[in-house]
């Protein structure tokens, strides 16, 4: 980073705490924010084109080897989108089983994320390991409670990373009810553990700010659940849509400062997706101890500081540890593990809540089961415009920052987002040139 | 029982000489047959899965692929105070994206869970392409790291003070 007459120029040349690789360039002329950009190098992963010519039974076991922090999300909504083209309903157990693999991953997705990338912002440190230093019994609790996500992902999903263990119509193999009393002794454990991490959360210091007039919250809505697996897309403004609908209202395309594509609206307005926008329009259907201490901790359905998304995520983290609670404890195993479906020519649309975010798979199929076609809208990139927008709202309050605190608050910022580069491309290095 | 000896290995079989921890992993399986006091764990690299992988062993080897400019095939143990012997450009062992190996050791020193005893065997490899397989000189390096690893196991005193009860090296799946 550089300081020059008239000129600011910062640069970070690999942003940390975030999952990927990518950068952040902010111009500012005479003293004016003149553009704000999220630089997007790591290279384009063309997984849409290695699903075309593959048996339609294969996405869930290659999306999943997308993200290493989401696979699960990427397999939920390549099993959605897949049976909706075969005319496929799952049982409801089978359902159940997928819920809860899914709170696994974002117990694990969100507490990883708490803990080691954007806490340390909040508490002045450098890293989530020069915080555990002063915030030892913190980062202990934090990591036994990521250690329960990834517990359930092992036990429904067959291991902890990219799980083997989830196909088309349900599962090769449904635990055994003595594998669910096990996580459900630890399950209790843990839900006391996060709601206490919500606590800690709710203490930290939140930069004053909100995101730009005009943006729109868009997150996935079920008629009894908090979404992971919702059915209908909603946002603060009136959408309501099937997953059917969802090229219609929404596109991707190619920016010259990005190698992942950039989401947008069709009809126009930027729109935010991840824990701040599911709270927004789901708070309603939150378990009760996470309802109660979204309350208790002073969060409301109308908050649009970009800054407590870590509280938020806390909040999901007591909803996931309660209701995969709820469901081992009424666990009883299936009478069978999947659904049978035989293949047709058909298309089909699916979505899930990713940790971060909506996440939409297309397929179409031919009559002989092959993948003539595959899209994949993963959230980072639908949230890249959001993140450049919100930064220059932010920036543009903040011009009279030194380089350093300034650098340090967009990074805060952007973390804000969790962003998954490796997904979005399938993100930082960051630099404000001030002349 | 908690095994008191775990061996980590972390890589990725898939970029070709990276593959070299899994490879020695599965060759150690094969050498020290049925040993209940031995955990054996696959991993990504993800620190908080590898700190959490060896809770209760004192003693610990991590396997992995290293780059620190000698000749391939080369075997490096180290204790995991000087882990940075094993990597010239100070990133392999850093991680990519977010926390590497020598990130893990430090967490696991800050929060207390570090083993009493914690080496890292490093091959030196020589192909990183994309791919499955190991080159000729990395295979042949795993074997030898392999067999060097069971002898250190076997004879080492957490093993000869604790009793023998049957069973098989106990595999995770932790990948």
């Amino acid at each position: 980073m550089t300081h020059e007459h008239r000129a600011r120029r910062f640069g970070v040349e690999a942003l940390t705490r975030v999952e990927g690789e990518g950068g952040l360039i902010i111009e500012v002329h005479d003293g004016e924010l003149a553009d704000v950009k999220l630089r997007i190098f790591e290279p384009p992963r063309f997984f849409e084109a290695f699903l075309r010519g593959r048996a339609h039974t294969e996405p869930p076991d290659i999306t999943a080897r997308i993200c290493g922090i989401c696979p699960v999300a990427y397999q939920m909504s390549a099993c959605q989108a897949i049976e909706s083209a075969l005319g496929v309903e799952i049982d409801p157990a089978l359902r159940d089983l997928r819920h809860l693999l899914y709170c696994g991953e974002w117990i694990e997705s969100h507490v990883l994320h708490i803990h080691l990338l954007h806490a340390p912002d909040f508490l002045g440190y450098p890293s989530g390991i020069a915080m555990a230093v002063d915030h030892r019994d913190e980062v202990q609790r934090g990591l036994q409670l990521k250690k329960i996500g990834n517990r359930i992902v092992e036990v429904i999903g067959g291991r902890a990373v990219h799980p083997v263990n989830i196909r088309i119509g349900g599962f090769y193999r449904v635990p055994s009810a003595a594998e669910m009393a096990d996580l459900a002794t630890e399950l209790n454990r843990a839900l006391n553990a996060s709601l206490e991490v919500a606590r800690w959360v709710a203490g930290f210091a939140f930069p004053d700010h909100t995101l730009p007039d005009g943006t729109a919250l868009v997150a996935l809505r079920h008629p009894t659940e908090y979404p992971m697996l919702g059915n209908r897309l909603v946002s603060t403004d009136g959408l309501d849509i099937t997953p059917e609908q969802f090229l219609d209202h929404f596109d991707e395309e190619h920016v010259e400062h990005s190698t992942a594509l950039h989401g947008r609206r069709l009809a126009g307005g930027d729109y935010m997706l991840g824990p701040l926008a599911r709270f927004a329009l789901n708070h309603d259907h939150l378990a009760p101890q996470a309802a109660a201490v979204a309350a208790e901790v002073g969060l409301g359905p109308s908050e649009r500081n970009p800054f407590r998304s870590i509280l938020v995520r806390a909040i999901e983290t007591v909803h996931a540890c309660e209701t995969a609670l709820s469901i081992a404890l009424t666990y009883r195993p299936p009478e069978r593990s999947f659904v049978p479906s035989e293949a047709r020519a058909s298309v089909g649309c699916g979505w899930t809540e990713a940790p971060r975010g909506l996440l939409f798979h297309r397929y179409e199929i031919d009559d002989a089961g092959v993948i003539g076609d595959a899209r994949i809208v993963p959230p980072t990139s639908q949230n890249q415009p959001v993140i450049e927008h919100d930064l220059m709202h932010l920036i543009e309050h903040s011009l009279h920052l030194d380089d350093a605190a300034l650098e340090a608050l967009c990074e805060q910022a952007v973390r804000n987002y969790d962003p998954c580069i490796s997904c979005a491309t399938h993100f930082l290095d960051m630099r404000v040139h001030r002349t | 029982m908690t095994p008191p000896v775990t061996v980590v290995a972390i890589g990725n079989p898939y970029r070709s000489d990276d593959g070299a921890g899994a490879a020695v992993l599965a060759r150690l399986a094969a050498l020290l047959g049925e040993e209940p006091r031995v955990r054996l764990v696959e991993l990504d690299g993800e620190p908080v899965r590898m700190v959490q992988s060896w809770e209760g062993s004192t003693a610990v080897w991590i396997i992995d692929c290293v780059r620190s400019g000698r000749p391939p095939g080369s075997i490096h143990e180290v204790d995991a105070a000087r882990l940075g012997e094993l990597d010239d450009q100070g990133a392999r062992l850093g991680g990519g994206h977010l926390l590497g190996l020598a990130d893990a050791v430090e967490l696991a020193r800050v929060i207390g869970a570090l083993p009493p005893e914690l080496r890292v065997v490093g091959i030196e490899g020589e192909c990183f392409d994309f791919g499955v397989g190991l080159t000729e000189v990395v295979d042949q390096a795993c074997s030898q790291a392999a067999s060097n690893l069971a002898a250190s196991i076997r004879a080492h005193p957490t093993l000869a003070t604790v009793n023998k009860c049957g069973g098989g090296a106990h595999r995770g799946a932790c990948r």
